[in-house]
Order: structure tokens, then sequence, then C-alpha cells
């Protein structure tokens, strides 16, 4: 590095302070030489400056960063990101032991209401659709009684029955059927004939369930009473009971 | 005064062009761009001291460029580049202050 003092160097105004010659110097301005070459070093000094200022701000912290330093850089972004690998990795097994669980939680609930639809069906406290036959008993003589009409019952069930209304009297597990008079009472509700059995199930096993020579049809007719058997693809049984709590019998399990 | 001109022209020219280093020079600019600074100030200083001479001026800011970016590129080579320019920094940063203390002597007589 060189200095820039010049023993030979020419000093115009020995007296002049140093002041006075910087005043000199800038004003009024002169086309010198000098003034020329200084005037191209600063211009790239400045070039220079202005450059390395912005690449500085702009570039952030790597522009200018030497090469063991970008090393250093790169292997700690390394790091990170086996970590951050690892940690997404975590957090997805994660999510689909989360997703899992709720599958199952899921299909456990549509088991669940599935099976409530079936005892439902059972219990008499949903609707029921499906196949089945229409029996129509018509009692001219009032000769029909209660334990005729169990005994339809006990025969449809025993083929196969799934769902069984009585003129608007849902039949379940704990129907019974009394006398009272001319008519009939299930469960409480008092029906008279003729009597019409809205029944859901398999129509060849019931039909000749009920038909078979001493059966329920012969039985019934025998007390002057007429029965129609009707197979129908689409019988509804909307006839409702509501579910009632067992007072005293509780699940065992 | 046009010196100062063209020390302005160039800063704006630096912002407004926008001109892309090289890559090869890229780490030798800071180094480079303070040892001019070094220059500029030894030039002002001999300007006040009624000394300064044009050659010497020029010969002096090419040289410090060159040099200073010489050292740094040794340095870099050595595996002591970091601390090379740090040593560089620090080397020029005390040469300009003690130009700017003789320089402030003249202009202020203090």
């Amino acid at each position: 590095m060189s200095d820039d003092t010049n023993p030979a160097g020419n000093s115009a105004e020995p007296e002049a302070t140093g002041r006075q010659r910087l005043i000199a110097a800038v004003w009024p301005p002169r086309v010198t030489r000098a003034q020329l070459t200084v005037a191209v070093l600063l211009f790239v000094l400045g070039l220079g400056l202005a450059i390395q200022v912005r690449s500085t701000s702009e570039g952030g912290l790597l522009r200018g960063a030497r090469q063991e330093d970008l090393v250093r850089i790169l292997d700690e972004l390394d790091d990170r990101s086996v970590r951050l690998e690892h940690e997404k990795q975590r957090l997805e097994g994660q999510r689909r032991e989360l997703e899992n669980s709720s599958d199952q939680a899921e299909s456990a609930r549509k088991q669940t209401r599935q099976k409530e639809r079936e005892l439902g069906v059972l219990a008499g406290t949903v609707a029921a659709k499906g196949p089945g036959i229409q029996i129509t008993i018509r009692d001219t003589t009032g000769a029909v009684e209660a334990d005729m009409l169990l005994d339809t019952i006990q025969e449809l069930r025993a083929a196969g029955a799934e769902a069984i209304e009585v003129n608007e009297v849902r039949v379940v597990a704990s129907t019974y059927f009394t006398d009272s008079g001319d008519s009939v009472r299930i469960d409480g509700h008092k029906v008279s004939g003729p009597y019409v059995f809205d029944v859901i199930g398999e129509p060849k096993d019931m039909e000749p369930a009920l038909n078979i020579p001493g059966g329920v049809v012969q039985t019934l007719e025998k007390e002057q009473a007429r029965v129609e058997v009707t197979r129908r693809k689409n019988i509804t049984v909307d006839a409702l009971r509501s579910a009632k709590r067992p007072d005293y019998a509780r699940s065992s399990k | 005064m046009i010196a100062v001109l063209g020390l302005i022209v160039g800063v704006v020219a630096g912002l407004v062009v926008r001109p892309v280093v090289p890559t090869v020079v890229e780490p030798y600019l800071p180094i480079a761009v303070v040892a001019a600074l070094d220059a500029v100030f030894g030039g002002l200083r001999a300007m006040l001291d009624g000394i300064f001479d044009d050659k010497v001026f020029v010969v002096s800011f090419l040289s410090n460029v060159v040099v200073a970016a010489l050292i740094v590129f040794l340095g870099d080579k050595l595996g002591v580049g970091a601390q090379l320019s740090t040593g560089v920094v620090v080397v020029l940063g005390i040469r300009i202050f003690s130009n700017a203390a003789a320089i402030r002597r003249h202009v202020f007589r203090a």
C-alpha cells in the first residue's frame, strides 16, 4: 500500500492553509487533468460502493459469504431438513393412526345404527317394509276368538314372519291377546273383524304353513270365518310401539 | 468539483444500471472498495497538505485495490481468507482514521 505523501509535490501557494486549498479545489470548477483523473477513479469507487451496498442489502447473507461459511450453512440446512423430515414422518404416522381410529369409530357407529334398525323392526319401534302376505279374516258369526288369532301369529312366526301388524296394532314379543265380548283385545287395544294381518316374511314359506291340512286356515273356516291369504310384493308395517325399558330384567353381560 | 461529481455519478450509476458483477470478482469487491476509500482519504490529505499529485494518486489508488484483492485471494488459497480479509480491513481502517484525523486538523485546525 502506498502513501500519498510525495516529496516532489508542487505547492503553488506555500502560505495557503489546507482549508483554502480545499475551497480552491472545489470552487470554481476547473477542468484540469488532475481533476479528470481523480473524477474517473472516484467514479469507479462510487460504482463499486453502490454495487457492494446493493448486493449486500439485496442478496442477503449468502451473497458475500465465503466458501467455508457456505459449506457450514449448507450442512446446517441439511441437518435441519433431516430433522424436519423426521418430524413430518412422525406427524404423518400420527395422522394415519387418528384417521384409522376415526374410521373404526365410524364403522362401529354404522354397525350400531344397523343393529338398532334391525332390533327396531323386531321390537316394533321402527316401520318395516318388504315382501310378505296379507291375511284377511272375515268373522261373520263372531266365532273367532283370541286363541285362534294367537295360533295364526304363532304359525306365522314359525314360518319365519319378521314383522306383523294386526289392524294397525304391531305384534311384538310381549303382545298378548284377550277375549272381550264379541271382539278381541290385542295389547289392550280393542280390535274387531275383519282382522287384517300385514306380515313381512317369505311368502312362499308362510302361505303353505297357513294352508296345511288341519292348519290355521282350515280351523278358522270350520268356525264359519272366511280367510283370504294374498301374497304381496310390498307390505308396509308402519304401526309403531314405543320402546319400553324393562323394570327388572337387566342385561347379564 | 469535477472529482466530487465523478463520485456522485458513480454511485448513481451503480444504483440505476445494476451491473452484474462476475462471481470471480465478487468476494474481492468489498476489500477493493475499502482499499480505494483509503487511497481517496490519503489523496484528500495530500491535497490539504499541498503535496497532491494526480500521478501518485492514480498509482496509489490502483495499487491499493490490486494489493488488497491479491491478499484476500492469497488468503482464500491458503484457507485463511476470512481472517486475512479481516486483517486487511483493520489495517485500512486504521489508515483511514489517521488520514481523517489529519484532514480534520487541516479543516478545523483542531
